[in-house]
């Protein structure tokens, strides 16, 4: 009502910071929009492929075996960020996922208070893993590609220890929760982890990890614990990969103190392909998330698409360069226009 | 006194790498002390063919990590390597002169790749090397129909085995062709335009440019060096086992970054020298050595083999504290 009081100028005004708000957003979060874009493309493709070889929609089943295969990955892609984040990188993914895996296998197999506090347990070994590598690479003073790699093969031989052969079961019940076969109840988990970064991203640490990952000379010099956060990063990043390590037990329904070996790998390619910058200071968890997911499915359309699977990692490598080579060209064009 | 002349005469980085030689000693008198015969002449060589294999890998290693780059695509390069020299061989001498050049240069080639997708198109080197590393095991794998090819089951030829298991002055062709690659890449290194340039752009890739340094032509020629390495490694290591196998070049990633850290090369970039990842390669095959000698499970020395590299980083590899 009042608007139509209001001369135009004012109008004008108003909507004008509104629109460099948002291309200031659009700027800030071009990875994560490129990445959307990027899945939404790779599910229609799937679905055409499908509908063409299966005559028919891919339905609930395929959507919960989906979800479920790719959660791991998305929270070891998750974990992978919040260290890349800092302008560091782990190695350790792999090793921290193997390690929880093994001991979700051994000790998940009593009651539902047995289980749940045998859960939290594991959670937390996933934080210490984190806390030895964030200790050695801030207070240790140690380059975090070399901590994380001698890192990673304590935790695999740890994990060897634990359980020396594939094995062990989880319960029903876990698995209906974290990973649930009937129904995809792991749709819920991608809002969830939204909403849990956009509030990460607004709080002191989360602020703080950023601003090291873009210049932790000036981040130190505004008053920011440079070694504190990081240290926090590589907690919370060795939390997600425990969780990863949890979901994976939970989908498998048995343990392996191997399997999570390549997650390490998968790990930098879920991150890179949701925009996460590996010079520090740029991306998101949601955005390694939705990389996740377009990694499972160029798996799903490669099937689909009767590609030999001996050449199945030719073509993702292709797809990945692919994919970083036009998230630059992208990227400078939208900067360089704004 | 003595100890500033100790400092002037040994900088820290030839004493990073003086002290990579001293822990492989340490480590076979360990070995002898555990398992007499550990640090017999025999104990020794065998020990050094099983480092040179690493050695060889982490020539390349060194020289993409010295201008701050890393390569990853180490184990299927040397995989692919390793098949291609078999299949194009086919286990016959007189074909074993353009099999090896075929395979170097296919080595090189790919790495040059790696190096223009580093250089040309502004791809991090983390992410190229890793998309190459899947590129060339779907390929491997495709193109050998997952080692079912009739060919693939080929042996080295006679002189390649010959290479690695008979020698010269009781010193294996292998272990001459390492000490030759160390006297051509410290050479090349220290003396020459190109080794001059590599530490510059290293330093500071952007000065570099302005000073006129084809920075975009040395990382190229660096990459192509790595994958001519792991190449070469590959060759050898069908050499020493008669034939390939899928999966043979997995271990090497991770040793050959561990050796080239160890021998007190900057991960960063700009420091260090081969000399340095030699003794390091040493030093951690001696490691694993004297973990077997102790029959240490597999699970123990994966968790040692860690510990170690830990402790040695933290004994020199630390960075100057800048906050």
């Amino acid at each position: 009502m009042s608007s139509s009081h209001s001369p135009p100028e004012t109008v004008l005004a108003a909507s004008g910071p509104r629109r460099s708000r948002f291309s200031h957003f659009l700027v800030q979060n071009v990875g994560l929009a490129l990445v959307v874009a990027l899945l939404i493309a790779c599910i229609i493709l799937y679905c055409v492929l499908y509908l063409v070889t299966q005559h028919r929609l891919p339905g609930g089943f395929e959507l919960t075996s989906t979800l479920n295969n790719t959660m791991p990955l998305a929270f070891a892609g998750i974990a992978q960020s919040l260290v890349v984040l800092t302008r560091g990188i782990d190695l350790s993914v792999g090793g921290v996922i193997d390690l929880t895996n093994a001991m979700a296998a051994l000790t998940l197999n009593g009651g539902p208070v047995q289980t749940t506090l045998w859960t939290a347990a594991i959670l937390g070994v996933g934080v210490l893993c984190g806390l030895l590598n964030g200790v050695l690479v801030a207070v240790g003073r140690l380059q975090p590609i070399l901590v994380t790699l001698a890192t990673l093969s304590i935790f695999q031989g740890i994990a060897i220890k634990v359980l020396p052969q594939p094995g062990g079961a989880v319960p029903a019940g876990f698995t209906n929760v974290l990973a649930n076969p009937n129904w995809p109840v792991s749709l819920l988990y991608i809002p969830l982890i939204g909403l849990i970064w956009a509030v990460f991203r607004r709080t002191r640490l989360g602020v703080s990890v950023f601003a090291i990952g873009n210049d932790a000379m000036a981040a130190s010099s505004h008053g920011i614990s440079v070694k504190r956060t990081v240290i926090l990063a590589y907690m919370l990043g060795g939390f997600a990969s425990a969780c990863g390590g949890l979901i994976l037990a939970a989908t498998s329904t048995a343990g392996d103190a191997t399997t999570g070996n390549t997650y390490t790998l998968t790990s930098i390619v879920a991150a890179v392909l949701g925009g996460v910058s590996l010079f520090g200071g740029r991306g998101s968890g949601l955005g390694a998330v939705f990389g996740a997911f377009v990694t499972t499915m160029v798996v799903n359309i490669l099937f689909f698409a009767h590609i030999d699977p001996l050449y199945q990692t030719f073509y993702e490598g292709l797809f990945l360069l692919a994919a970083v080579v036009a998230a630059n060209v992208i990227g400078q064009i939208v900067r360089r226009r704004r | 006194m003595s100890a500033s002349i100790i400092r002037q005469w040994l900088p820290r980085d030839r004493r990073r790498i003086l002290y990579a030689f001293l822990a492989a000693i340490i480590l076979f008198a360990i070995g002898e002390a555990v398992r007499p015969g550990f640090a017999s002449l025999d104990g020794i060589r065998a020990i050094l063919v099983v480092a040179s294999f690493v050695g060889l890998v982490a020539a390349g290693q060194t020289f993409v990590i010295l201008i701050g780059g890393i390569d990853l695509s180490v184990p299927w390069v040397l995989n692919a390597a390793s098949i291609l020299m078999v299949t194009s061989s086919l286990g016959q001498d007189a074909r074993a002169i353009p099999a090896l050049a075929l395979t170097l240069g296919v080595g090189a080639l790919i790495g040059a790749v790696n190096g223009a997708g580093i250089a040309l198109l502004g791809i991090p080197a983390v992410v190229m090397t890793l998309a190459m590393n899947g590129i060339m095991q779907g390929l491997t794998l495709g193109l050998s129909g997952g080692m079912t090819c009739t060919s693939c089951g080929a042996y080295a030829p006679p002189v390649i085995q010959a290479a690695v298991h008979q020698g010269l002055l009781g010193v294996p062709f292998v272990l001459w062709i390492w000490i030759v690659v160390l006297i051509a890449v410290s050479f090349l290194l220290a003396m020459t335009r190109f080794g001059r340039a590599t530490y510059t752009v290293g330093n500071n890739a952007r000065a570099s440019h302005l000073a006129g340094i084809n920075v975009s032509g040395i990382t190229i020629l660096l990459y192509a060096l790595s994958g001519f390495f792991s190449a070469m490694a590959g060759i050898m290591l069908v050499g020493f086992g008669g034939q390939a196998a899928l999966g043979m070049g997995d271990p090497y990633l991770f040793q050959s970054i561990a050796a080239v850290v160890i021998g007190g090369v900057y991960i960063l970039g700009g420091r260090g020298n081969y000399l340095g990842s030699v003794a390091g390669a040493i030093s951690l095959t001696v490691l694993v050595s004297v973990l077997l000698a102790f029959n240490m499970p597999d699970y123990g020395r994966s968790i040692v083999y860690g510990v170690v590299i830990l402790a040695l980083l933290l004994l020199y590899g630390r960075e100057e504290d800048s906050a």
